[in-house]
C-alpha cells in the first residue's frame, strides 16, 4: 500500500495524488461522504503520509468506508502470520494437539502401510486404463491421422491448428463401424453436456487407509455439489464414496440430498440404513421423519420425531416439524378449515389392484409440483404402498378441477375455461385487440401451465394394454428423465423458465440417448420446453421444438397451439393461421384459437388483400382419428346427437364383438384423457359413446357422473349413479358421487345419508368424513337460517376420479383454493381468472413472486375489482413491481392499476400512487404498453396526474411528476 | 471477526538453496523441497514434520536445476515424484532408491517450467498422465507406461513466434474419457486441451503473463478455474457453462501490486483457494456461486454467470515473493510454502470447517 511519492506540501489546495481538495482531509467531511472511492483515495493520501500524519483520521476514514463497504479493498491490510497471541490459550492448545495426534496417526500409518506394500502393487498396475491412443482403445488403422502423429512418426508436434482441424465425429463413426468397443465412446460424443460419472470406484488392492482416503475425497465432492445445489451429481459422488466404504455420515449425506431432489424412497432407504448402522443417529430420524411425512406416513413421522426428542428434549427443529405434522393430522379428521395453507388431498383406492411400483415417485411429483400440502389417510398410505401400476394419468385432473370455485352462475364461463382455455376471458376482452391477443396468450399459457404440470404427472404413465387417445402407446419415461422432467416443470411453475429449459434439455438428451422408442414421452418434453422458450420470448426455439414434438406426434394439440402462438408473435401470421385452423379441426371447442384464426384473418386480409387464402399453405387435413371434439363446442352432450348414433350404428355393424371391446376401450380412455384435460364435456361424451357399447360397465358410468358433477349437471350425475347402484349396490364412488350430487341439488339431508353409506363401506374416506361434516353443518343451516346460501365458507370441495380400463382410481378432494395459488392463505384465496359475480371482496396479501402476483392481478383484472387491486398495490413495494410484473405487464393491468391508483390510493396516499407509478414505468415491455393505450385510457391516465399535481406529498415534487408524466408521454 | 480463519506459521526451515517447489508426500507428514543449488544443481530435500520442526530426511543432489514436481500420476502406495528440470528432462523416482530415476525422458529443449500430474493417488478417473509446459513453447503429455515419446503434445504451428509456457493444469478428469489440459502461457494466452476429442477447446487473453493456472478439482466435470497473472490479478473462470463465441464466464480480482506467482485449491473444499503473492503475501480466497450458474443471452445460447470471490484472510510472511504452496492432501489446513528468501514454511490455517 501507499504511494511512493515523498510527503510534501503543495500549497496549492489539492493533494498532489489524485488531485482531492484538501478540504476533504477532514472529519466532518468523511463523515458525511458516501463516495467509497473518493474515501479509498482519501485512506489513501492519509496512509501515505504526503500531507502530514494523522492516525485519527485515517481510523475514522477506514471506519467510514468499513460502513459503507466493508469488503472494500483499501481496507485489505497487510499482516503478519497469526501467533499464539492471536488465539486463546484453548485454541492454540486445540491447533497444536490437533496437528500433533494427526502427525502420529500419520506415522503410524506409514509403517503399516509398508509393511503392505510389495504384495498389491502389481494387482494395481493391471488395472489401470490403456495408455492413451494405444491399439487397446483405437485401432491403429482406424486412427491413422492421430498414430501418424503420435506413435509412427515418434512424436511429430502437433500444432494448434491441427488440432483444431481434427473431427472428431468422423474418427468416432469409422471407430462406430469397425469396433463394437467404441461404441459407448461414440454415443458419448453426441452428447456431452451430461457427465457420465461411474457409480462405483475400483478398488481392488487398495489399503484400508486408501479406501479411507479415497471414501473421504468423493464425500467432500458430494458435498461440494450439495452445497452447489448439484443434488445429482452430489448423490453420484455420495454413491461412489459408498461404493469405497459405506459410512452412516455419506449415507445420511445422501438421504438429504435425495430429500432434495424430493427421491423420497432412496432417501428413506438411506436413512435406514444409517439407522441400521447407527440407531440413535438424530440427523436420520429428523430425515427420515421428514421423509415419512411426505410420504404422509404421518404416524410414523411422528414417532421419529419423538425418538429424536426423547434423545435431544430441546431440539427445537423436531419441535417444529412434530407440531407441523400433528396439525396435519389434525386437519385431516375432521372439518376444520385447513389453517391457512392451500391444502389438497389425494387419496388413492385400489380396486382390484395389481401391483407395481413408480407410485410412489409420481405422488411426490404431485405434491412437488403443486406444492399444496398433500396429505392423506390411512387408506393414501395403504395405498402408497401397494399401489399398482396404475393410471397414473388420473391424477392429471387435479391440477384444473383444484380451484374451480363451485359457483353456479358461471357456470357456464367455467365451462370453457374448463376447456382448457380463458374462453370468458377472452370474450370480454373483445373491443381491444393487441392486449386481447396478449392477455389470451397468456390466459392460454396459465392454464396450460396447469395441464403442463398435470402433463408431467403422467410422465410415468403405465398405460397397460390401454392405447391413450393420442394413439400410440407411451413406454415409460426412466426414472432419471422423470426426476429431469418433473425438476423442469418445477422450475417451469416458479417462472424459470431457463432452468426448465435445462431440465427438459436433459431430460430429452437422456431420453434421445436411451435410443429407446417412446415418442410420447419425449414429444411431451419437446413440448414443454417449448412452453418454456414461448415464455420466455424464444418464439425460433419455440417452433422448432414444436416442430420435433409434432414429428413424434401429430396433431397433439398443445405443440400446434404452441407453434401457433410462436408464429403470431413472429408475425408469421400464415403459419399460425394454419395452426391454429389444424387446432381447430382436432378441437374446435378452443375458443383461444377460434379467437386468434379470426384475428389472424384480419391481419391477413389486410396485409394480402382479398385474395389473400390463396397466399396461404394447404392446410393439414387430420385425420379423424386425431379429431377430439368434432361437433359444436356449445352443445351438452352428444348422447342425442343423431350423428353419433349414426356412426355408432355403422360402426357396430362393421364391428365383430371384439372390435366393440377394443373401441369401448378406446372410447373409455379417451374419456379419461379428456378428464385429465379438465374436458368434462367430451369426457362425457365419450363416456355416453361407451354406453352406447355396454351398459353393464359401471366405471364408465361413474367416470359421466363426475364429469356431470364437474359441469354442475347434477340431476344428471345423480341419474348415472342411481344407475350403478341398480346394478351394483355398494359401489363405494357412485355413493360418494351421488352425495356429492346431492349436496350440489341442495338435498343435504339425501346426501348426508350417501356419505354416511360410503363411510359405512369404507371408515377410512376421510373426505368422506368432512363432506359429511359440511353436509350435516349445512343441512343444520338450511334448518336453522332457513334459505341461507350454503356457501357460507369458502370451502368448496371438488372430486375428482377417473376409472381406467385396470379398474384402479384415485380421487382427489380439493379445497377451493387452486393449486396455483396455493401460496396464498385460504380465507385470501384468490380466484383464477374466471369472471365471478360473486361479490365477495377479495383480500389481498404481498404476493411473494412474480407467478403469484401474476395470478392476483389476472384473477383482479377478470373481476374488475379495482378496490382489491387497490390493497395490493397498498400491500406491494413499489420497488418491486418491475420484479413481480416481470415481462407480463399489459395494456389491461396497466389500466386496472391507474384505476386503482385514481379512485383509492391517490386520495389517501399520493406519494404511493406516485411510486407506484414512477416503478410501473420500470417495468419490461412498459413502452409498448402505454403505446398502445387507447384515448380513454391516456384522459384516465391524464386524470390520475391531475389529481397527484393537486394533493400534495413529501414523496415527489411537481418538477418530478412533470418529468413523470413526460415518461407516461402525457 | 474471531471466526475467520487464521493463518499461523508453524515452522520456518532456512534453505541453503533456491526452492522452486514444495510438496507434501501424500499420506505421510512429510514434505519435499525442490530447487536449485548455488553452485547449479539440482536439489531435492525430503522433511519429516515433527511437532515445531522439520527434520531432514534425506538429501539427493542432481545434475540439473529441479524446477517443479508433482505426485498427480502415481499411486498411493508408490508415491513416486515426477519432475521437470532446467535442462527440460522429465524424470519420475522412486524416493526410497533416488539413485536412478524410474522414468526419464528428455521432453523439452529447455526448461520444464510446470508439472501436473492426474490419474494417480485416487485423484482422477483414467490413465495415469503427466503434463509438462516448458519455455519451448510445447506443452506435453504423458504416460509414465510409455517411454520415449508424449502421448499428446500441444505445439504452435512453425514460423507462429513460441511463447513462453509457464502453467500446466489438469481437470475434468471425471470418466475414463474425459480430460482437459490448461496451460498458461507469458503472453496470457490461457489454452483449454481436450484430450479426448484432440482439439483446443477454448482460449483467451488475460493481458498479462499467466504465472499459475489450476482447476478447483480434476477429477470433477470441470467447475472452475483460477488462473493468476504477472501484474497482480487473477481470474476465475465458471468452467460448466461455454458459451458458443463469449466462452467461459469469469470474475477477476486484484489480490496485490505484486505477480500472483501460485494459486492452489484446499483439497478439501473446492471453493477455498490460496494465492501467493510476489510480495511475500498470501491471499486465502473463497468464491461464492452465483443464484444462477447460467443463463441464456440474446440468441437463447447458455451462458455462464460468474460467482464472486471475498477475501477470507491475508498474511505477509516475507519481503520476497512466496513462489509455491501446496496444501496437504491429509490434514486440512496444513499447508507449505517456499520462497525466494530461501525458506520454507509451515502454514496452519485454521477454522476451514467453519466457512
Amino acid at each position: 500500500m501507499g504511494d511512493e511519492s515523498v510527503p510534501y506540501f503543495l500549497g496549492e489546495g489539492t493533494t498532489k495524488t489524485y488531485q482531492i481538495p484538501i478540504s476533504h482531509l477532514d472529519y466532518k467531511f468523511i463523515e458525511k461522504c458516501t463516495d467509497v472511492k473518493h474515501l479509498e483515495k482519501i485512506l489513501r493520501v492519509l496512509r501515505s503520509g504526503e500531507e502530514g500524519c494523522y492516525p485519527e483520521l485515517t481510523l475514522v476514514c477506514e471506519k467510514r468506508i468499513e460502513h459503507l463497504d466493508p469488503r472494500s479493498r483499501a481496507l485489505r491490510k497487510d499482516k503478519p502470520a497469526a501467533t499464539a497471541s492471536d488465539f486463546t490459550a484453548e485454541e492454540w492448545q486445540a491447533i497444536n494437539s490437533e496437528l500433533m495426534s494427526w502427525l502420529t496417526e500419520m506415522n503410524e500409518d506409514d509403517k503399516k502401510s509398508q509393511l503392505l506394500r510389495t504384495d498389491t502393487l502389481n494387482e494395481r498396475q493391471d488395472n489401470l486404463p490403456p495408455i492413451r491412443c494405444s491399439s487397446s482403445c483405437l485401432p491403429t488403422n482406424q486412427n491413422k491421422k492421430l498414430q501418424n502423429k503420435q506413435r509412427s512418426k515418434k512424436n511429430i508436434p502437433r500444432d494448434y491448428s491441427e488440432w483444431d482441424k481434427f473431427d472428431v465425429e468422423k474418427e468416432c463413426s469409422k471407430i462406430d463401424e469397425n469396433c463394437e468397443e467404441s461404441n459407448s465412446k461414440a454415443r458419448f460424443f453426441s452428447r456431452p453436456s451430461l457427465p457420465i460419472i461411474e457409480k462405483k470406484i475400483d478398488t481392488t488392492g487398495m489399503t484400508k487407509r486408501e479406501k479411507i482416503f479415497i471414501a473421504t475425497r468423493e464425500k467432500e465432492k458430494g458435498n461440494e455439489a450439495f452445497a452447489t445445489g448439484d443434488y445429482v451429481e452430489a448423490v453420484t459422488y455420495y454413491t461412489r464414496s459408498i461404493s469405497v466404504i459405506p459410512t452412516a455420515a455419506v449415507y445420511n449425506n445422501k438421504a438429504q440430498a435425495e430429500i432434495k431432489l424430493q427421491d423420497w424412497y432412496s432417501a428413506l432407504e438411506d436413512c435406514e440404513k444409517v439407522l441400521d448402522m447407527e440407531p440413535g443417529n438424530i440427523k436420520a430420524l429428523m430425515r427420515r421423519a421428514t421423509v415419512h411425512s411426505h410420504l404422509q406416513n404421518y404416524q410414523t413421522a411422528i414417532e421419529d420425531l419423538n425418538k429424536v426428542l426423547s434423545v435431544e428434549p430441546e431440539n427445537s427443529m423436531a419441535k417444529k416439524n412434530l407440531l407441523e405434522i400433528k396439525e396435519k393430522l389434525k386437519s385431516l379428521k375432521p372439518v376444520s378449515e385447513p389453517q391457512g395453507k392451500g391444502k389438497k388431498i389425494l387419496i388413492q383406492e385400489i380396486e382390484d389392484s395389481e401391483s407395481g411400483e413408480g407410485r410412489g415417485e409420481n405422488k411426490e411429483e404431485l405434491e412437488r409440483r403443486g406444492g399444496y400440502k398433500t396429505s392423506a389417510s390411512a387408506a393414501a398410505a395403504r395405498a402408497a404402498a401397494a399401489e399398482p401400476a396404475m393410471g397414473n394419468a388420473h391424477r392429471k385432473s387435479h391440477g384444473k378441477g383444484g380451484g374451480r370455485a363451485r359457483d353456479r352462475d358461471t357456470h357456464k364461463h367455467k365451462d370453457s375455461a374448463e376447456s382448457g382455455l380463458k374462453k370468458g376471458a377472452s370474450e370480454k376482452k373483445s373491443e381491444k385487440h393487441l392486449s386481447d391477443n396478449e392477455g389470451e396468450v397468456n390466459g392460454y399459457l396459465r392454464s396450460d401451465e396447469k395441464s403442463e404440470s398435470a402433463e408431467a404427472e403422467i410422465s410415468k404413465p403405465h398405460r397397460e394394454g390401454s392405447q391413450s387417445a393420442g394413439g400410440g402407446s407411451s413406454t415409460s419415461l426412466p426414472p432419471t428423465a422423470a426426476k429431469l422432467k418433473s425438476e423442469g416443470n418445477e422450475f417451469f411453475k416458479s417462472g424459470q423458465f431457463g432452468e426448465a429449459v435445462l431440465k427438459y434439455s436433459e431430460a430429452i438428451e437422456y431420453v434421445t440417448g436411451l435410443g429407446e422408442q417412446s415418442p410420447d414421452d419425449l414429444s411431451v418434453l419437446y413440448s414443454n420446453r417449448a412452453a418454456c422458450y414461448l415464455k420466455e420470448g424464444n418464439c425460433s426455439d419455440c417452433i422448432q421444438d414444436c416442430n420435433r414434438a409434432l414429428e413424434l406426434q401429430p396433431f397433439s394439440l398443445k405443440p400446434l397451439l404452441r407453434r401457433a402462438m410462436a408464429n403470431e408473435s413472429m408475425e408469421r401470421y400464415r403459419q399460425a393461421y394454419i395452426d391454429y385452423k389444424t387446432v381447430l379441426q382436432i378441437d374446435s371447442s378452443i375458443q383461444a384459437a377460434n379467437d386468434s384464426a379470426n384475428r389472424i384473418t384480419k391481419t391477413l386480409i389486410d396485409q394480402d388483400g382479398p385474395s389473400w387464402r390463396e397466399k396461404l399453405p394447404p392446410i393439414p387435413v387430420v385425420p379423424v382419428a386425431a379429431q377430439l371434439y368434432r361437433w359444436d363446442g356449445g352443445g351438452l352432450t352428444s348422447e342425442n346427437k343423431p350423428s353419433t348414433i349414426d356412426i355408432n350404428r355403422e360402426e357396430e355393424l362393421q364391428m365383430n364383438c371384439e372390435e366393440a371391446t377394443e373401441k369401448f376401450k378406446r372410447l373409455k380412455n379417451e374419456g379419461n384423457d379428456f378428464v385429465k384435460m379438465g374436458e368434462y364435456e367430451e369426457a362425457a361424451n365419450k363416456y355416453s359413446e361407451c354406453m352406447k357399447l355396454n351398459t353393464e360397465e359401471c366405471t364408465v358410468y361413474t367416470n359421466r357422473a363426475l364429469c356431470y358433477l364437474k359441469l354442475y349437471k347434477y340431476e344428471e350425475a345423480k341419474r348415472d349413479c342411481d344407475h350403478v347402484l341398480q346394478i351394483e349396490d355398494s359401489n363405494i364412488k357412485a355413493f360418494y358421487r351421488r352425495a356429492l350430487a346431492y349436496k350440489g341439488l341442495q338435498n343435504y339431508q339425501a346426501s348426508a345419508d350417501d356419505f354416511n353409506k360410503v363411510l359405512l363401506i369404507d371408515p377410512n374416506v376421510l373426505e368422506a368424513q368432512r363432506e359429511l361434516e359440511e353436509v350435516t353443518q349445512l343441512l343444520h343451516l338450511d334448518s336453522s337460517a332457513g334459505a341461507g346460501s350454503h356457501q357460507t365458507h369458502g370451502k368448496k370441495i371438488t372430486i375428482q376420479e377417473v376409472t381406467e380400463a385396470d379398474e384402479q382410481e384415485e380421487r382427489q378432494f380439493a379445497t377451493s383454493e387452486d393449486a396455483e395459488t396455493h401460496h396464498v392463505p385460504a380465507e385470501e384465496a384468490v380466484p383464477k381468472p374466471v369472471p365471478r359475480r360473486s361479490s365477495e371482496k377479495l383480500r389481498v396479501s404481498e404476493p411473494p413472486n412474480a407467478y403469484d402476483f401474476g395470478q392476483i392481478v389476472n384473477a383482479l383484472n377478470a373481476n374488475k375489482d379495482k378496490a382489491a387491486c387497490a390493497d395490493l398495490l397498498t400491500v406491494t413495494d413499489p420497488k418491486t413491481l418491475p420484479v413481480l410484473l416481470s415481462n407480463k405487464l399489459e395494456g389491461e393491468i396497466l389500466l386496472i392499476f391507474i384505476q386503482s391508483l385514481e379512485h383509492y390510493i391517490a386520495g389517501k396516499d399520493p406519494g404511493l400512487a406516485y411510486q407506484h407509478l414512477f416503478y410501473l414505468s420500470k417495468a419490461e415491455r412498459f413502452k409498448v404498453v402505454l403505446a398502445l393505450l387507447s384515448k380513454n385510457e391516456k384522459e384516465e391516465l391524464q386524470q390520475l396526474f391531475d389529481l397527484l399535481s393537486e394533493s400534495q406529498s413529501d414523496q415527489y415534487s411537481l418538477e418530478d411528476l412533470e418529468s413523470l408524466k413526460k415518461v407516461y408521454e402525457l | 471477526g474471531a471466526e475467520r480463519p487464521q493463518v499461523v506459521s508453524h515452522v520456518q526451515q532456512a534453505l541453503s538453496y533456491t526452492v522452486f517447489d514444495c510438496k507434501w508426500v501424500p499420506r505421510s507428514a512429510r514434505l519435499l523441497c525442490l530447487g536449485s543449488a548455488a553452485r547449479g544443481t539440482g536439489v531435492l530435500q525430503l522433511y519429516e514434520l515433527h511437532g515445531a520442526r522439520l527434520e531432514l530426511l534425506r538429501e539427493i543432489e542432481k545434475p540439473k536445476p529441479i524446477k517443479c514436481g508433482t505426485f498427480g500420476a502415481t499411486s498411493l502406495q508408490q508415491r513416486y515424484l515426477a519432475t521437470g528440470d532446467f535442462d527440460g528432462n522429465l524424470n519420475i523416482w522412486n524416493l526410497e532408491a533416488p539413485e536412478i530415476p524410474v522414468y526419464s525422458v528428455k521432453g523439452h529443449k529447455e526448461i520444464i517450467n510446470s508439472i501436473d500430474g492426474v490419474g494417480g493417488l485416487g485423484i482422477g478417473e483414467g490413465a495415469p498422465e503427466i503434463v509438462t509446459g516448458s519455455r519451448d513453447g510445447t506443452v506435453k503429455v504423458w504416460d509414465p507406461r510409455q517411454n520415449d515419446t508424449p502421448v499428446a503434445s500441444m505445439e504452435p504451428v512453425q514460423g507462429e513466434s513460441k511463447r513462453d509456457c509457464w502453467t500446466v493444469a489438469f481437470g475434468n478428469a471425471y470418466n475414463q474419457e474425459e480430460r482437459v489440459v490448461c496451460a498458461g502461457y507469458d503472453n496470457g494466452d490461457i489454452k483449454l486441451f481436450d484430450l479426448k476429442t484432440m482439439s483446443l477447446r477454448w482460449e483467451t487473453n488475460i493481458k498479462n503473463g499467466v504465472c499459475s493456472v489450476e482447476f478447483d478439482r480434476k477429477d470433477i466435470n470441470m467447475n472452475k478455474l483460477v488462473a493468476t497473472s504477472l501484474e497482480g490479478k487473477f481470474h476465475v473462470f465458471d468452467m460448466r457453462t461455454q458459451h458458443p463465441t463469449k466462452g467461459f464466464a469469469s470474475v477477476s480480482e486484484k489480490a496485490q501490486k505484486s505477480t500472483i506467482w501460485q494459486v492452489r485449491h484446499l483439497p478439501q473444499n473446492r471453493d477455498i483457494f490460496m494465492t501467493s503473492g510476489g510480495s511475500g503475501s498470501l491471499h486465502l480466497w473463497k468464491y461464492e456461486y452465483p443464484a444462477q450458474r447460467s443463463k441464456k443471452d440474446s440468441e437463447g445460447s447458455e451462458m455462464g454467470v460468474a460467482g464472486s470471490l471475498s477475501l477470507l484472510q491475508n498474511v505477509t510472511l516475507s519481503t520476497q515473493p512466496i513462489s509455491s504452496l501446496d496444501w496437504s492432501p491429509d490434514k486440512k489446513g496444513l499447508c507449505v510454502c517456499g520462497s525466494f528468501d530461501q525458506t520454507v514454511r509451515v502454514l496452519i490455517v485454521t477454522k476451514l470447517n467453519k466457512i
